[in-house]
């Protein structure tokens, strides 16, 4: 190994760092460490002339390890690695500490707080010694895609891939496309239909010369990574075929929650208690009749039906508060005379046009009755003959504070919307995680919301969490976006730091790939010892600190590197004058 | 107890004067500006919910409408253009019907021909006592003038006759006023079997009855404007005129000219330019339509104002006529004054507008009485 030639840079991060940190000292204190060449401090060592700052000493004082003193490096590491590469060093000789997020920001005693600085920026240059150059990876990416899930998020992003020229493979569990879109009669806000919306979309993926489509299957695994997946599926006229796939989008959307649990709202036990789907049907079919059919005088419409309830799920479904509403318009279109209750916990209008689609609503001669979820569900019960209706909801009406008694004739509950029985089996086939509420867990709430902690994996509508048809269609179209652009580049870039196994230290025990969340190790029963695919490696450090034989190398995480680290931390016992 | 929601409702509702009874959401901020809201007596909000809600008993048994004078905060602030002032406006009306139990009251809140032609007939009635029936007992029309030169009213208006018809129409208007205000307290005190107000609390509370009528403190408290002022005008106009007329017309309807520094004419001209100030800001008002209580004008309103108006006028063309020894003038504006007064007094009194001016203050009253309930 040649001799390790550091440059050490401490940044003042304007006040935010050197208000409470003397980064003169540090600076001049680390200088007199072995092996480091020069260190300097600068005002903003991300800006411009501060990455300059560190090229030209690179150039100039043949450095050959950086270490940059400065605030987390989940903001700025990346910005130095390539600053390093642009001077002629590997980008992984480069080490950061953090001095910000980490100290001045959370202490108040400005020698304290300069001391470790110190120990940190000391155990950096420790580390960064033993640091290996490592070479970027990438993989080729096949441009077919599977889509998993015809509702309208899946057709969206199918007939989006397919349009630009790309194979697409659709698989839907049903015998038919649409998903729930196509049971609806209307859409909310702007009351449009529902078919006209559903059906192009469906005839177009039927016919697209680029789409194969798959109805009545589901996809029970998927092997591969990134850019090659691989998968079988059965087919009637050709048996099992084998289908290579570069990416995978997930829309398998939700499933209406079965409110027989609900022993307050007896559905199962009066016929004329139906589910919003059912009603939907209903209104499709143009017949809103009761069971006795005859046509309903008091309807009501119960919201938060198994949603934002402990017992049964607590998140919002996020649809039926505006849905409740569009049945509001449905019912008043063919019985003018009816009374409708709106029987609701919060009315939630949040999007684009729900707000005065709300305001609308309240003109068509309905009540509202508010409940309180944290107190008490509405009961409905058996009228009686001199009772003049069907069913009698009781409730506690929240905005009277009176107990009152709801005559109905016909009760529509507002289910939830939950995640499919099966859901697991497609979370294993693909390789995703699932958050509490049973919804695919995007790579970042805000910032990357379809794609997946697993490279080329895609979620998109509903399956994703609650949503109505334009979001689904939004995140379906972004998702194509996403893979169009990996497969007009040809090729994607793949995590560098990953795991390997050391063989001849490896004894069999295989903990490793119980442990691991990205399934990214088998056992080679041949050569008796652990593999990693390193495509499919995320280098989350898990198999190696489980390894009872320390058989696994962790790249940039050695265990060389690591005691190197937390040697330095501990060699100064620096107590500031 | 839990309650049926009666949806029906609201249609009877829309008839006294609710428009858009949904537009509300309910925030509260209407509650919260409310001058006159207070513990205990919360509103408009909860009565707003109440009306949508069809819940009539529950509206029948609240005082609070009446404690509400109409200054128009909460429809100013409402975010959601519910106009809640003109919603307890429409409560009161709704709550008059309610108190009524001879059902005219509702017959005339919700029909503008029953009420035109009630009018009508009693105006006809009046005309035909005066044209056929008091002639017949020989009290009739005379040219003949008095000695200072005064039309002689008393010949075709006899004094003893007109008296005792006035006082009539008072104990009938009294009776059915008090039995309906004995109603409103039923609905709202008595009904209430688990809380009790002792008979003291009873007594002690009563002169807040006249208190409250004379002055008018609430009022006062939700008014920005002085309307106070122009209504305390109308108001006293009012009732001395009223007194005057029902107890000392003898006194009153004189057919010596008196001089004009005479209690009786001073009386007179105070009543007359109190009724005239309150109708003049009260039509300005309604015409003109910038303050939030005169916007939203029910039939009801407007008939009241005009009979009004022509009481006084003509109760003027009177005085002058007759002092100006004007026979078949004096005569024909009499016959009109009584052919709109005793209408007015008959129909608007205890059934319609007017009826206010007893509900008012005996709400002050009831709402006294609720504060000093006791658990039973
Ligand atoms: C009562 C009600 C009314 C609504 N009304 C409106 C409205 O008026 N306007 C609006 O914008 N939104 C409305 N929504 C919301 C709308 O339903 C959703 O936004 C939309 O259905 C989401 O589409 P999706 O494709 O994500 O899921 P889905 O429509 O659920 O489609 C998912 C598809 O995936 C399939 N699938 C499931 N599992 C698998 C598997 N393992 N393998 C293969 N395929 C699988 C399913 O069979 C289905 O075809 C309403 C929702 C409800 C409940
Ligand atoms: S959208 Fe409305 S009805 Fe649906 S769970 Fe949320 S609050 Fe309840
Ligand atoms: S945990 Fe270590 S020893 Fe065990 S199989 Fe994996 S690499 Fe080999
Ligand atoms: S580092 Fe993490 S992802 Fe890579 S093989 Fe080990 S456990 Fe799996
Ligand atoms: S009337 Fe207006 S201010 Fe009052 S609660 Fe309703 S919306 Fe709010
Ligand atoms: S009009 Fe005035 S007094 Fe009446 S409820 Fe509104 S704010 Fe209160």
């Amino acid at each position: 190994m040649e001799e390790p030639r550091i440059g050490v840079y401490v940044c003042w991060c304007g006040t935010n760092i050197a208000k409470m940190v003397d980064v003169e000292q540090v600076a001049d204190e680390v200088s007199k460490l072995p092996h480091v060449t020069i260190s300097k401090t600068y005002k903003y060592m991300c800006s411009d002339p501060g990455q300059e700052l560190i090229i030209k000493d690179i150039r100039g004082h043949k450095l050959n390890r950086v270490v940059v003193a400065a605030c987390s490096p989940r903001i700025h590491e990346l910005t130095f690695r390539k600053a390093v590469e642009k001077a002629g060093i590997n980008p992984y000789l480069f080490e950061m500490a953090n001095i910000r997020e980490q100290n001045s920001w959370v202490h108040t005693d400005r020698t304290e707080a300069t001391s470790k600085a110190l120990d940190l920026v000391v155990a950096a240059i420790r580390r960064v010694q033993y640091h290996e150059p490592l070479q970027k990876r990438s993989v080729n990416v096949d441009p077919a895609t599977l889509v998993l899930g015809g509702g309208i998020a899946g057709m969206a992003a199918a007939l989006e891939i397919a349009n630009a020229g790309k194979q697409v493979y659709l698989v839907e569990k049903t015998d038919r496309l649409g998903g729930q879109v196509a049971k609806f009669d209307l859409t909310f806000p702007y009351l449009s239909s529902a078919r006209q919306l559903i059906q192009p979309f469906i005839q177009r993926t039927e016919n697209h010369p680029n789409i194969d489509l798959f109805l009545n299957t589901e996809i029970k695994e998927v092997t591969g990574y990134i850019g090659n997946f691989k998968s079988k599926v059965e087919t009637a006229e050709n048996g099992t075929i084998e289908l290579n796939f570069g990416n995978i989008i997930v829309a398998v959307g939700l499933k209406p929650f079965n409110p027989t649990v609900i022993s307050e709202y007896g559905y199962g036990q009066f016929p004329d208690v139906i589910t919003s789907l059912e009603f939907e049907e209903m209104l499709s079919n143009g017949h809103l009749l009761t069971k006795y059919g005859k046509e309903p005088r008091n309807i009501a419409i119960i919201h938060c039906v198994g949603s934002r309830n402990k017992k049964y799920h607590e998140y919002c479904s996020r649809v039926c508060c505006m849905a409740a509403l569009k049945f509001v318009h449905e019912i008043r279109a063919c019985l003018s005379s009816a009374n409708i209750f709106e029987i609701y916990a919060d009315m939630r209008a949040y999007g684009k046009g729900h707000e005065e689609f709300y305001a609308l609503t309240t003109h068509k001669q309905i009540i509202f009755l508010m409940y309180d979820q944290q107190e008490s569900l509405p009961v409905i019960r058996q009228a009686n003959r001199n009772d003049n209706c069907n069913m009698i909801i009781e409730m506690d009406e929240k905005l009277s504070g009176e107990s009152i008694e709801v005559p109905v004739d016909m009760v529509v509950l507002m289910v939830n919307m939950e995640a499919h029985e099966n859901v697991k089996e497609v979370v294993r086939a693909v390789g995703v995680s699932l958050c509490g509420n049973q919804f695919f867990i995007e790579k970042h709430p805000k910032l990357d919301p379809v794609a997946t902690t697993t490279g080329g994996v895609f979620i998109v509508g509903s399956c994703q969490g609650p949503k109505d048809i334009p979001d689904s269609v939004a995140q379906a179209r972004a998702a194509a976006a996403r893979i169009l652009a990996s497969i007009a580049q040809g090729s994607v870039a793949v995590e560098v730091t990953t795991a390997s196994v050391i063989e001849h230290l490896c004894c069999g025990c295989q903990t490793c790939i119980r442990v691991c969340p990205y399934d990214a190790i088998s056992y080679n029963e041949e050569k008796q010892a652990s593999e990693i695919n390193e495509v499919l490696c995320k280098g989350c450090g898990t198999c190696g600190s489980a390894c009872p034989a320390g058989a696994i190398l962790s790249k940039h995480f050695t265990d060389t590197q690591i005691l190197a680290e937390i040697t330095g931390i501990m060699s100064m016992s620096y107590k500031g004058a | 107890m839990s309650v049926r929601l009666n949806p029906d409702l609201r249609n009877e509702l829309v008839q006294y004067g609710i428009g858009d009874w949904n537009a509300c959401y309910h925030c509260g901020t209407c509650t919260a500006m409310c001058p006159l809201s207070e513990e205990g007596f919360l509103f408009p909000r909860k009565k707003i919910r109440l009306m949508q809600m069809g819940l009539g008993d529950q509206l029948e048994a609240s005082v609070e409408p009446w404690l509400c004078y109409y200054c128009g905060d909460c429809t100013t602030t409402c975010p959601r253009d519910a106009n809640p002032g003109e919603l307890m406006m429409s409560l009161r009306r709704f709550m008059t019907s309610r108190y009524d139990w001879t059902g005219l009251s509702k017959k005339f809140y919700t029909s503008e021909v029953w009420e035109l032609a009630w009018i009508i007939f009693f105006a006809i009635l009046v005309v035909l006592s005066f044209v056929i029936v008091l002639p017949s007992f020989g009290f009739h029309y005379t040219s003949e003038l008095t000695a200072d030169g005064g039309v002689k009213v008393n010949s075709f208006a006899p004094i003893r006759i007109i008296e005792t018809f006035d006082w009539a129409m008072a104990i009938i208007v009294a009776t059915l006023l008090m039995s309906n205000i004995l109603r409103m307290y039923y609905a709202i005190i008595w009904k209430h079997t688990n809380t009790k107000v002792s008979l003291w609390v009873h007594i002690r509370e009563l002169w807040l009855l006249i208190y409250n009528f004379m002055v008018q403190p609430k009022f006062s408290k939700c008014d920005s404007k002085g309307y106070w002022v122009s209504h305390w005008f109308l108001m006293s106009g009012y009732t001395i005129m009223f007194i005057v007329i029902v107890v000392f017309l003898p006194w009153f309807q004189t057919e010596e000219i008196l001089p004009v520094y005479d209690p009786q004419r001073l009386l007179g001209y105070y009543a007359t330019f109190g009724l005239l100030f309150g109708l003049f800001i009260a039509i300005v008002g309604r015409v003109k339509k910038k303050e939030v209580k005169f916007q939203f004008s029910h039939i009801s309103d407007w008939l009241f104002l005009a009979m009004l108006t022509l009481t006084v006028i003509t109760g003027i063309l009177i005085h002058i006529f007759r002092i100006n020894g004007m026979p078949m003038a004096t005569y024909i504006s009499y016959i009109a004054h009584m052919a709109i007064l005793v209408p007015m007094i008959l129909i608007e009194v205890p059934f319609s507008k007017w009826s206010h001016l007893a509900y008012r203050p005996f709400a002050v009253y009831i709402a006294q009485l609720k504060k000093n309930a006791v658990p039973r």
